[in-house]
């Protein structure tokens, strides 16, 4: 039986960390252990004398390395002499194509009737009409109608839910499905969202799209499950580690946690960053009117995005950079684009133009404020209201404007000044020094300012002054 | 062997291929992950799936997996790429994922997400090195370092106060989800020919569509443990060994499972599951119930868990929303699951709901006597209290102003033969006495909430009409 000539080994010593694995391989005893420094590597490569090889070839089994111990072909002798090696292979640069965008297409709905539902189905049903089909979760009160639905919808949508074995693991799979550049998200509560952290940190690093919905309770710790606005640092300032930022939304309505949610994958693609929705317990929990929008989206592939193909190959989700100079890049490439994001703030103001107290405040608190302007109108008292709907970037434009001619300044918030601290730090970095005292109307522990509340504070106040 | 294909020509990862890293791995010598890397690149070649790979990267000295890998990479926070790699798996299902890792990776910080995953089944491929010591933090214990063996974190030799080393292989085989399980190491030959075929087969398994497997590989660090390469393969045979044993720990055949069809993104599907509707309901109101609240009626239900007060209160939004008003419902409970309190904040208003909580409500309907004594009080003078009689039997004291109607919803139900309808009794007689909105309008809620269980329908009319009979008996 004629043998295909098997071939003998060969090695370039500066590839060779002289570890010695292939010493015991070799049966005949070719390959020695060397004292010899190679000056390139500082490193110590075995040495060949192949007299009795017979080819065998588990010297190069035996090799971890991927260019060490390698078959001999034409021309590549033993006693090669060897100039450059980074050079030696060169760089057989891909033939594939550089990856493309396979866009989104926009597709039409039929008008309906508005909807009765709770706030999270309202924003379940936004993710669906983004086209997510991808949503990880673990159950949280009073978030978990959220995953509920979507464990109900997507199976029949040919999508997938799957309820993680912890937040730790929701997020890391948002990771994942984000690396392929699909959209996903999940539904959380405040201690969940405490726990996804680490992966919102690193999929900002990692400049991958996901949309958070945090239906926040009341804290800290297990806190309990009502409603509280206790995230709003954390979500504007405490992203995990690291340089991070994400817009962050606020919705006030059942029908905005639907908009918002189509909002917030559209940006999330457009920076490829994720977005946070801050729902407060109420939202999610409330059942309102939601009319659904006359689009839907089918999700295309960005040209980022990580799979096998040749063309895709080209691309890496990763948020390590060894060199502090490439960190440093990066960081300087990711602030330009939470600079960029600026132009994302989003407002609402309602009678502002005149007011000389202005209410300031965001999600359901912001319907009580309205409520209270409305009434403090009818007594006779120039009120409005300014509600940001986005808390990061927050809209100090429209904020100046809307407190251009205000006496007072009113803070409604559930929980212990953090929209006051946004508030204080936009107007701050806007160079605003001169604006009034800002006065507050505070709850906390699960339990919203009420109206009557608002309305002593503005009123009281009056009353001191007359 | 020549080096397989799935290896980069060039490591441009690797510190922009700067001299000899273009070609030179970062890894020390004698390091088990060349050669754990190498067969995997083989076997990756060798079933023809390098345009189908996605490999995750872990945190360790793998974390550089994606210098070498000429496949889709991405790289994970420490203990999630199993994880991670399901989230690839998901994405794209005729992707080949491989969650390589390491021990601190798998079997400590990460070992919520390994055994999650691994229990959950789907066709991934696990490769786990083991070489009982962290590496890349600089040789600090391993939750697989073994017993007296020393490291920077157990300077005097693990004992007992830092637990037993933990036994991946084993403990992943006695899950149901897995269906490969095996063991292999590095030291010999012998061993590297069993470590290269394990990995082809997990591979091959996943490529099948079968399921979950997990392969994990002795492997030497001479650097952290200070020894030699070659006194290193003798540790793992001698020391390791015994405590690991190498071979198949798990194998059963499953039929090829996973095949996930493309997501569907038709729009008449989302809005079906939705229950959307396309017609306008027929308005029966002429205007905004302005008997009781210029332009924002505050209810309140309160009862037990089963009492069906959100059921009753989603039908007064819906009915309320049907009329072209604005509404809002707050559920809110108490800790139990059955029997528990169970309450209901409800706002009707003409334009918009802007206070949706109800401190302070309009109209109360309580089932149950604490109900009725926590919540009477607040009810706003002039407001109305509508109370399970059957139940209560000595109602509280409230303001004068009130109006009162007992009727036994419990009672009425019990005698149409279904309890469960009593909220429905108490629908009818809120409407019999507020006049909130038509009959009609809260008929055609129930009957739209009741469309999948049509059988249901004429009771429920039948409870709705005995509420109204007997707020019209108390009205005489």
């Amino acid at each position: 039986m004629a043998l295909k000539e098997r071939p003998k080994p060969f090695l370039l010593p500066e590839y060779c960390k002289g570890c010695g694995r292939c010493l015991d391989a070799c049966a005949k005893d070719c390959i020695t252990l060397s004292d010899q420094i190679n000056p390139l590597t500082g490193l110590m490569p075995v040495e060949l004398d192949l007299t009795n090889c017979n080819a065998c070839g588990l010297c190069m089994d035996a090799c971890p390395e991927p260019y060490g111990l390698r078959p001999a072909h034409e021309g590549e002798v033993q006693d090669f002499e060897l100039e450059d090696p980074a050079k030696l292979f060169g760089v057989k640069p891909s033939e594939a194509i550089e990856p493309f965008d396979i866009p989104c297409e926009v597709l039409s709905l039929p008008r309906t009737e508005p909807l009765v539902i709770k706030g999270t189905y309202a924003s379940a049903l936004g993710a669906l009409l983004a086209g997510c089909r991808h949503v990880y979760g673990y159950p949280i009160t009073p978030s978990t109608e959220g995953a509920e639905l979507m464990a109900k919808f997507l199976p029949k949508l040919d999508g997938t839910f799957i309820q993680a074995v912890s937040e730790v693991a929701a997020v890391n799979m948002m990771y994942g499905t984000a690396g392929a550049g699909l959209p996903t998200m999940t539904f959380t509560s405040s201690p969940g969202f405490s726990l996804m952290l680490e992966g919102v940190s690193y999929m900002i690093g990692a400049e991958l799209p996901g949309v958070f919905v945090d239906v926040m309770r009341g804290g800290p710790g297990l806190g309990n499950i009502a409603p509280e606005q206790s995230d709003i640092k954390l979500a504007c300032h405490g992203l995990g580690h690291g340089n991070t930022q994400a817009i962050t939304l606020a919705p006030s309505t059942p029908q905005e946690m639907l908009d918002l949610t189509i909002l917030a994958f559209e940006l999330s693609f457009k920076y490829r960053n994720p977005v946070v929705i801050l729902g407060d317990g109420y939202l999610g929990q409330m059942t309102g009117k939601v009319q659904l929008p006359e689009t839907m989206t089918k999700p295309g592939i960005p040209k980022w995005a990580v799979y096998g193909d040749a063309m895709h190959r080209k691309n890496l989700i990763t948020s390590i950079f060894l060199t502090e100079t490439d960190l440093e890049a990066h960081n300087v490439h990711l602030n330009a684009k939470y600079a960029a994001m600026q132009v994302e703030a989003r407002s609402e103001s309602y009678l502002c133009e005149d007011a000389e107290v202005v209410l300031i405040a965001c999600n359901t608190p912001a319907r009580t404020a309205k409520g209270a302007v409305q009434e403090l109108r009818q007594q006779g008292i120039k009120a409005g209201l300014f509600r940001p709907i986005t808390l990061w970037p927050f809209p100090v434009e429209d904020l100046k404007e809307a407190i251009r001619g205000a006496e007072r300044i009113v803070v409604v918030e559930a929980s212990a000044g953090q929209l006051e601290d946004e508030l204080h730090l936009a107007l701050s970095k806007a160079g605003v020094r001169q604006f009034p005292e800002l006065e507050s109307v505070r709850r906390m522990g699960g339990i919203l300012p009420q109206q009557n509340e608002i309305m002593a504070q503005v009123l009281g106040k009056k009353e001191v002054r007359a | 062997m020549s080096k397989a294909s799935v290896f980069y020509d060039k490591f441009e990862r690797h510190s922009h291929a700067e001299g000899l890293k273009g070609h030179a791995t970062h890894y020390c010598p004698g390091c088990g992950h060349g050669l754990a890397h190498k067969f995997l690149a083989e076997a990756i070649d060798e079933l023809g799936i390098q345009d189908r790979t996605v490999a995750i990267s872990p945190v360790g000295c793998s974390v550089f997996l994606y210098y070498y890998f000429d496949v889709g990479n991405s790289q994970a926070a420490h203990g999630r790429a199993s994880v991670v790699a399901l989230g690839h798996k998901f994405a794209n299902p005729d992707s080949v994922v491989i969650s390589y890792q390491g021990d601190g990776d798998l079997a400590s910080i990460g070992l919520a997400e390994t055994i999650a995953t691994a229990q959950l089944g789907a066709p991934i491929t696990v490769i786990f090195i083991n070489n009982a010591i962290y590496g890349m933090t600089g040789g600090q214990m391993a939750p697989t370092t073994l017993m007296g063996q020393t490291s920077s974190t157990s300077p005097s030799g693990r004992n007992q106060y830092n637990g037993q080393p933990m036994k991946m292989a084993e403990l992943i085989a006695g899950l149901d989800g897995p269906i490969y399980v095996e063991r292999v190491a590095l030291y010999d030959a012998k061993q590297r020919i069993k470590a290269k075929k394990a990995i082809q087969k997990a591979l091959k398994l996943q490529v099948e569509g079968r399921g979950y497997s997990f392969i994990e590989v002795l492997a030497e660090c001479p650097t952290h443990l200070k020894m030699t390469p070659e006194e290193n393969e003798k540790w793992v045979k001698e020391c390791m060994e015994p405590v690991y044993p190498l071979g198949v720990k798990k194998d059963v055949t499953v039929d090829p499972w996973f095949k996930r069809n493309p997501p569907s993104f038709q729009g008449e599907k989302i809005l079906s599951l939705a229950g959307a509707t396309y017609e306008h309901p027929v308005r029966n109101c002429q205007g905004f119930p302005t008997q009781l609240a210029l332009n924002d009626i505050s209810l309140k239900l309160a009862g037990s868990g089963g009492d069906g007060a959100q059921t009753a209160a989603m039908l007064i939004a819906r009915a309320a929303i049907n009329e072209g008003f604005d509404a809002t419902h707050i559920p809110s409970y108490g800790p139990e699951s059955r029997g528990g309190t169970s309450y209901a904040d409800i706002h009707v208003a003409e334009e918009e709901v802007l206070n949706p909580g109800s401190p302070d409500p309009q109209v109360l309907i309580a089932f149950n006597a604490p109900s009725l004594a926590k919540f009477g009080p607040t009810v706003r003078k002039g407001g109305y209290v509508i109370y399970d009689s059957s139940v209560v039997t000595e109602p509280p004291v409230l303001d004068p102003s009130i109006k009162l109607f007992p009727v036994p919803f419990t009672g009425i139900a019990t005698d149409l033969g279904k309890a469960v309808v009593k909220n429905i009794v108490a629908l009818g007689a809120l409407q019999a006495a507020t006049g909130i909105f038509p009959k009609e309008t809260f008929l055609t809620a129930i009957r739209v909430a009741l469309k999948d269980k049509c059988a249901l329908i004429p009771l429920n009319e039948e409870a709705f009409a005995w509420g109204i009979k007997s707020v019209e008996a108390i009205r005489g």
